[in-house]
């Protein structure tokens, strides 16, 4: 059931001249492999997330859905060269990076659908998809909650010696918490290996941004903690990349922590059932315009990458295993009710919930 | 004319606001988008966004400001979104809120009432259908309430907000619309609610439920089907205020019936059942004809999501009834 997702990167081409190190016509910063896998991850990531759109509001699974459509420059520039070892510690708008760091789609709509083909199996809300086997941690909704985690397996990272990085995603909205403060000023005091993504996306539920923070930059927030912040621009996804990449790289070699506030914005309501009355009709289309998956489609067809072809050939193939991913988890049973009272510890307690006059688990 | 729960909190907090100047309101999405289920909607537009407060992410000021500005003679109304996410704000509640009054010998005190979402059977999942209120109800120093009608809601929020304590006051999600419990609500800008005593819903003879919040509705149904399917009479008694507890109501209903069942969506080890059970023993022993069972949620961290599991935690109708067979026929 395993499903292709990533499209194969091409090995870099051996540079020419690249005597003096630096990028030129003939070495670029980024391959155009790379460039064309990036674009076609976020064509896939919309299609993914409009596609749970579709499902939630025909009613074909229940529970909430929170899509970060119009956000998957940010998403795909920070995940898409993530090794399976490195983690990811997402937020309630993460779902994507399930399938960018490589999640089967079957096992995805499996939780969208709480199927026991989940990971939690039915457990969680349908957008909280964590998996082990990639180091996805499984989302809490406690915002900003993952950050701290995340700042945990760094810590763990740093004293196994290993070069592992954590990958760690919110909105602007969760700067507010003490939570993301302490997480900062801690991986910033250890020197972690984390990269902070905060997804300014301008909303916080109804909540603009203009209440949860007095500066205009995120990413100063990260000099009061002693590491390198940085602004970018949230829906170019080129940038995007380089930016995470150069972050990354730094925690992968011993060279501590980074912020980097993405500013972008969620097309669509804060989740599936609000229709985000309190941001004008106005705003929307002015970020819509700002679509990074069209800007992503100009610079490549500018650079002659890009077919028509191509472009509907991505489209037509993933589909299909979309198709066959629902089909998947619409087929998988639920869980037992009994299955309730399983996964509380490394022991069995359905006998002691049962018959109450037990009291020794079976260990 | 009928007013639903939702409605009766909403009316409550418009009539301290314009009673009393130092009432405000704080908390997420609570102004402009009018809270999450619409709790605060017209608030805003009425009294401005210095007085329903769209607050930064982040529930510890929320509490942690309230309690300061109580202290400075202001009568905040925070809100938690969901109990859920209550947990940031813990110090504030049990350390501060809580505790102020005794610190300072009744020196310093916070009079502020907490509003806080809870419930679960609505399909949320772990996160958005907790039922936290044993945590606050453990803390002494906190008024902890659970209204479970409309009349209730408005009565005990406006008695709350009037109190000189801090409170907190726990409204469940699946009452705000339903639409077996609108009733007619008192429209006196002066009606209160009393904040210590519980109500006997139901008048019987042959045995006790002892409930609060949602689950009311199934217990006042299990007692409806008891007494068709055999005659019994059950008494049904709404706690309302989960601390302090009043005792004296549930030992005189035990004095009559000798039956108690004790109907909690809280899992069940240390819930209130467990506090009410032990006080009934210990002070009516003499008076109970049978043992005392719970209907509780199992000891699982939370709610699952999944129909079949979420059913299998959550306290319903069938599982009052199995347990009330079981108590009149011992
Ligand atoms: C501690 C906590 N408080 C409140 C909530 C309810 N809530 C869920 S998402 C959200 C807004 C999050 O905004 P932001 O961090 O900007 O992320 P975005 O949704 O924009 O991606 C809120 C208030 C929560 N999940 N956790
Ligand atoms: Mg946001």
């Amino acid at each position: 059931m395993a499903t292709k997702v990533k499209e194969p990167a091409a090995p870099a081409a051996a540079p020419k001249s690249a005597a003096n190190g630096r990028p030129n016509s003939e070495n670029p910063l980024i391959s155009d492999d790379k460039l064309k896998q990036i674009y076609s991850t976020m064509v896939k990531c919309r299609l993914l997330e409009e596609r749970a759109r579709t499902l939630k509001k025909q009613a074909r699974f229940k529970g909430n859905y929170y899509a970060a459509v119009g956000q998957e420059a940010v998403a795909v520039g920070a995940g898409i060269d993530l090794r399976p070892e490195d983690t990811v510690a997402p937020s309630h708008r993460d779902f994507i990076l399930n399938f960018i760091k490589g999640v089967p789609l079957e096992i995805m709509f499996s939780q969208l659908y709480g199927r026991v083909t989940s990971p939690d199996k039915g457990r969680s809300s349908p957008a909280h998809c964590g998996y082990a086997p990639l180091n996805i941690i499984t989302p809490a909704s406690t915002i900003a909650a993952q950050l701290n985690i995340g700042t945990g397996v760094a810590l763990a990272n740093q004293m196994k010696k290993n070069d592992n990085v954590v990958v760690a995603l919110s909105g602007e909205g969760s700067t507010s918490l003490g939570f993301w403060h302490e997480a900062l000023n801690f991986a910033g005091v250890r020197n972690l290996p984390i990269v902070y993504i905060c997804q300014n996306n301008l909303w916080a539920e109804s909540v603009s941004v203009k209440l949860q923070t007095r500066v205009d930059d995120i990413s100063l927030k990260a000099t009061g903690y002693g590491f390198p912040g940085i602004t970018v621009d949230g829906n170019d996804a080129v940038a995007m990349y380089r930016v995470a990449q150069e972050a990354i790289a730094r925690a992968r070699s011993g060279g501590g922590p980074t912020l980097i506030e993405a500013k972008t914005y969620r097309w669509y309501g804060h989740s599936e059932i609000d229709p985000a009355k309190y941001r004008s009709a106005e705003e929307v289309e002015e970020w819509k315009a700002k679509d990074p998956n069209a800007a992503m489609e100009r610079y490549l067809t500018g650079k002659k990458l890009l077919s028509a072809d191509w472009k509907q050939q991505i489209i037509d193939s993933f589909n299909k295993e979309l198709d066959a991913a629902v089909e998947y988890a619409e087929k998988q049973p639920q869980a037992q009710p009994i299955e309730c009272l399983d996964h509380l510890y490394s022991f069995d307690v359905r006998s002691r919930e049962l018959d109450r006059k037990t009291c020794t688990p079976q260990y | 004319m009928s007013v639903s729960y939702l409605d009766a909190i909403n009316a409550a907090l418009n009539e301290e606001m314009r009673r009393d100047p130092s009432v405000f309101i704080i908390g997420e999405d609570v102004g402009v988008m009018g809270g999450a289920f619409g709790v605060t909607k017209g608030l805003y537009e009425e009294f401005g966004p210095d007085r329903v407060i769209d607050s930064p992410l982040a529930e510890g000021i929320i509490v942690s400001s309230s309690i300061g500005a109580a202290m400075a003679g202001m009568r905040p109304v925070p809100e938690i979104q969901f109990v859920d996410f209550i947990t940031p704000a813990m110090d504030a509640i049990t350390q501060q809120a809580a505790k102020l009054r005794y610190r300072s010998a009744g020196a310093q005190t916070c009079p502020l009432t907490l509003r806080v979402c809870y419930g679960g059977g609505t399909g949320g999942g772990m996160y958005h259908s907790q039922t936290n209120t044993t945590w606050f109800a453990h803390e002494p120093g906190l008024i902890v309430v659970a209204p479970a009608t409309p009349t209730d809601a408005k009565g005990m929020l406006k008695a709350s907000i009037r109190q000189d304590d801090p409170v907190i006051y726990f409204e469940h999600k699946k009452l705000y619309r339903l639409p077996a419990i609108k009733e007619d609500v008192p429209e006196s800008a002066d009606f209160l609610s009393d904040l210590f005593h519980c109500a006997v819903r139901r008048p019987g003879k042959d045995a006790t439920i002892v409930t609060y919040g949602f689950m009311l509705q199934p217990s006042l149904q299990a007692a409806e089907k008891i007494a068709e399917e055999t005659g019994a009479s059950i008494e049904v008694i709404d706690l309302r205020v989960l601390n302090p507890l009043d005792h004296e109501t549930i030992l005189n209903s035990i004095a009559k019936t000798g039956r108690l069942c004790i109907v909690q969506e809280d899992h069940r080890t240390l819930g209130i059942g467990s506090e009410i059970a032990a006080t009934v023993a210990e002070l009516a022993f003499d008076c109970l004809d049978a043992p005392i069972l719970r209907v509780a949620a199992p000891d699982v961290p939370a709610i699952p999501a999944a129909e079949p599991l979420e059913q299998f935690y959550m306290p319903d109708l069938p599982k009052i009834m199995t347990a009330m067979r079981q108590l009149l026929q011992y």
